[in-house]
Order: C-alpha cells, then structure tokens, then sequence
C-alpha cells in the first residue's frame, strides 16, 4: 500500500462534508476539504437550523462528492470512509446512502467511521504531530455535543474514561451567551468578550473538579450564570451602558476561566494518572485559544516529556478529512466492511 | 396537579410519582428555561425506569435514546431536544414521525413549544409538565396538565 487516497463523508449532524485524503509512506496529504458550514443560515436566525440541514444534507453531499472527484471521477480516489456514527439518524443515512453508492459503483472498499474516532484523527493530520505519535495518549475531545477523555492505549483501541454527564462544554458556552443575550455561535463571542473581562469578576461553580472521577458536569453552569447574571442583565435599561458591557466581559471572562479550569485540571491528573506520552487537544471547542495556551502551559510544567498535539484549526470543527483519516487507520488494520450492510448507528459509542 | 422542587434530591421523588401515573404509549413534555431542570428531570425518570445509561443533553444530537430495565413499563426512552429547532416542519429532520411511531416507547421531548401542533397529530396521551422558578430563588414549581 504505497499510497492510499480516501474519500472521507460526513454527514453526522449539521454540517455536510466530503474530503479526499492522499495517504503515503512519506506524508498525509489532505487533497480536497470541502464543508458546506451552516454558520451564515444560522446567525440570520439565532441558531441552528436543522431543517435546512437535512434538507440540504441530500443536494449538497452529491453537490460535494461531484466537485471532489472533479474530471478523474472514481479514479479519484482508493477507497471510501464514511461516519456511521454516533448522530442524528436521518442524517446519517445521508451520507452512508452516498458511501454505499461510490462503493458498488467503484467497487472499491467502504469502511464505516465512528464519529469521535474521525476527531481523534484531526489531530494525526498535523505532520508535527505525527512525528510525535506515541501510544499511549490521552484525548480531550470537546465541542458541542461532546466532552469526552478517551485513553488511547495503542492504535484503534480506545477507552473513554471520563465523560460530561448532561451537558457538553460547547453547549455550556452556547446557552451560557445565549442567556447573556449574545449571539449564536456563543463560544467565539464568550472568548472575544473575555479577552477585556475580569476572571474574578462572578465567583461561579467548578463542577466536579475534585470529585476524583474524570468526569464533567456543565449543567448546573447555566443556572448559575442566570443567577450571575440577573442584577446587570437591567443595567443597561437604567442608563448605564458602560457598566453593563464590563459585566457582560467580566461574566464571560470567568464563565472561560469555569471551562477551562475543569477540562484542564481533569485532563492533567488523567493524563498523570495513566502515565501517558502524549495529549490530544480536538473537536471545535478547542478552538478556544484561552485552552489551548492552558492546556499546553499545564503540560509542559506537569507532564515533562508529554507531546501537546492538538489538532489545527482547519480541522476541529466536524469535517471529512479527519473522517478519511480514521478511515485508513482501519483500512491499514485490513478492516472493510460489505457496503450492503454497512448501516447507521446513531448510539455508537467509541 | 402541582409539585415543588426544594433539593435536588425531590427530582427523584417527582421522577417516581409520574411514572407511576404515565399512560402507555405516553409522550412527556417538558417546558421552562434554560437551567430549569428539564435534563435532571429526564436523568431522574431514566434511573426510575432502569435506563441503560445515564442520559445526557441531546442539544447538539436532538435525539437520544436508551434501552430499559425489562421491568420497566416501556421498551426504550427517547429523548428529544427540540431547542435547535426553528419551525415544526423542522421535526422531519428530528425523523420524528420514526421515533413517534415505536410501540413501547416513552417518548420526552424538551422545548415541546418548536414542535408546535405537530404533537397533536400523534394521536398519543400527552402529559406537559412545566417547570418554573421564581427570579433568586433556587425553588422550581413543576405544574401538570394530562390530556
């Protein structure tokens, strides 16, 4: 196998992506990346729009996969890794509809992702990376709808050894700005107001930080920044304006501060506890600068010798690339699965 | 019919009365806002009915579901989040006519509001709960209405 090119689909959630992933002995090469983000549709409406979504799932995975491939058609590519799961059933269906297709059509092999897996993967298209890839890590996965430590004890062998018990970080971030009355997306606005906000500005709650376990909870945040945030949210109302935007930077500058304390504290006794070499930083939350420079400050004094490999920024939100990268870890182990069987599984756990 | 929420230990005490009271094939309900305890509540009914795991937010995936102890009253828990939601026409993406059509299963549905009269087309008991609180106090009323 001097060289394997991979047509990554995903089409788990919101966003529909479609990638070709050209993977030799000398490099990883990420060919085509193509995501039809959602993010304009959702600001119009302050949210996210699901039924555009799905709607849109259908023309824009043919859209994609046609534009992929472009004139060398199914030459294009090797092989097929398509995300079967976890997520939203009807949008699954979607893109594993469209794998199955390419792979009777083609014939070439089809081999079914799991979601998280394709995020741990994000992190091993960076070549610094890579060259730092030594078994066993420690994976932080983070965003909207996960927070998850995974231990990966050797390649495709994973265990998550702690995990959010109601809401994931992304979501605290979210509905934490959206009672604040900010914007969708709500992580980015919180950051950018926290840049010129007062971390000790609200005392609010650190979740399970020293409960032992490598688990999170970010529910009960929502209630406390409500609560927070009740006497400032009529400031404005009664002429200070001034006032209320310095509350407003120093609510989210300490509901950052929250976050990140919890995901790194747990990350570094977990990463100590399993006497790992390296740890992943992945999913769209790690975006957050504030948890990069933490996460990597709190390695580098407490972990001597651990590798911080956190994925690039291209790919921490949901993409195809990272989906056709953990589609050739499997591809290399000689996994491929029947594209007649190959089906969604909307509870898949890693 | 009323119930209040003094500690955190009383959505226990509220998950067991309302099971005990759920028709089959019931849809469940629930409305508030942010922080209320909607998800408590749904962790609450899932230990009641002996859930395979413990249910976290379906915000982001909009659907989770979870198989049930044999003893318990219904086959699976489905838990729905309709809070990303814009329209009811939006509940085609949720695959809501599926989930709604599963014999045995107990359906709870967060943010029932986005969903508008979709729900009554299911032609299934429906049981709504509100759950409200009082500005500085840490006290949730739940109210409920079975039609």
């Amino acid at each position: 196998m001097a060289q394997m090119r991979i047509l990554g689909i995903e089409t788990s959630c919101d966003e529909t992506a479609i990638s070709i992933l050209n993977v030799s002995e000398k490099s990883v090469k990420v060919e085509q990346d193509l995501v039809s983000s959602q993010i304009p549709i959702h600001q119009k409406y302050g949210g996210v729009v699901p039924e555009v979504a799905a709607r849109s799932h259908v023309p824009e995975t043919v859209a994609l996969i046609t534009q992929a491939l472009g004139k060398k058609g199914m030459k294009a590519f090797d092989a097929i890794a398509v995300t079967s799961g976890p997520g939203l059933a009807t949008a699954l269906r979607v893109g594993i509809e469209a794998g199955r297709v390419m792979a009777m059509l083609s014939g070439k092999p089809i081999v079914g992702v799991n979601h998280l897996e394709g995020h741990l993967a994000s992190s091993w298209l960076n070549a610094e990376n890579r060259k730092r890839w030594q078994y066993p890590m420690l994976a932080l996965v983070v965003s909207g709808g996960h927070t998850e430590l995974v231990l990966m004890k050797e390649a495709c062998k994973y265990r998550i050894i702690g995990q959010t018990r109601d809401d994931a970080a992304g979501e605290a971030f979210d509905k934490s700005a959206k009672l604040m009355g900010l914007p969708y997306p709500g992580g980015p606005q919180i950051a950018k107001l926290a840049l010129e906000g007062d971390v000790k500005g609200f005392d609010l709650p650190r979740p399970m930080l020293r409960d032992g376990s490598f688990d999170f909870s970010f529910s009960g945040l929502k209630t406390a920044v409500r609560q927070a945030w009740e006497p400032w949210a009529d400031v404005r109302a009664h002429g200070n304006a001034t006032l209320f935007e310095q509350k407003k930077r120093d609510l989210a500058a300490s509901l950052q501060q929250a976050i990140v304390d919890v995901l790194v504290t747990k990350t570094i006794s977990a990463a100590k506890k399993h006497k790992v070499k390296g740890v992943l930083l992945v999913g769209g939350v790690s975006a957050n600068l504030m948890l990069r420079e933490r996460l990597a400050l709190e390695i580098k004094t407490q972990l001597v010798g651990v590798a911080f490999l956190p994925s690039d920024k291209l790919y921490v939100t949901d993409n195809a690339a990272m989906i056709a990268a953990a589609g050739y870890w499997r591809l290399k182990k000689g996994e491929k699965h029947d594209w007649k069987k190959i089906e969604a599984k909307p509870e898949w756990n890693l | 019919m009323k119930f209040i929420i003094h500690r955190v230990e009383d959505w226990n005490l509220l998950a067991q009365q309302l099971v005990q009271r759920l028709p089959s094939n019931a849809v469940l309900t629930l409305s508030g806002p942010l922080g209320a305890g909607k998800t408590t509540l749904v962790q609450a009914i899932a230990r009641v009915l002996g859930a395979s795991q413990n249910p976290r937010s379906p915000t982001f995936s909009l659907v989770r579901t979870y198989k049930l102890a044999n003893t318990s009253p219904f086959s699976t828990l489905v838990h729905v989040d309709a809070y990303r939601l814009e329209s009811p026409s939006d509940a085609i993406t949720l695959g809501f006519d599926e989930l709604a059509a599963e014999d045995g299963s107990l359906l709870v549905i967060e943010w029932p509001e986005r969903l508008g009269s979709i729900l009554n087309a299911l032609h299934k008991p429906i049981v709504r709960l509100t759950i409200t609180q009082d500005s500085g106090s840490e006290v949730r009323r739940v109210d409920f209405l079975m039609n």
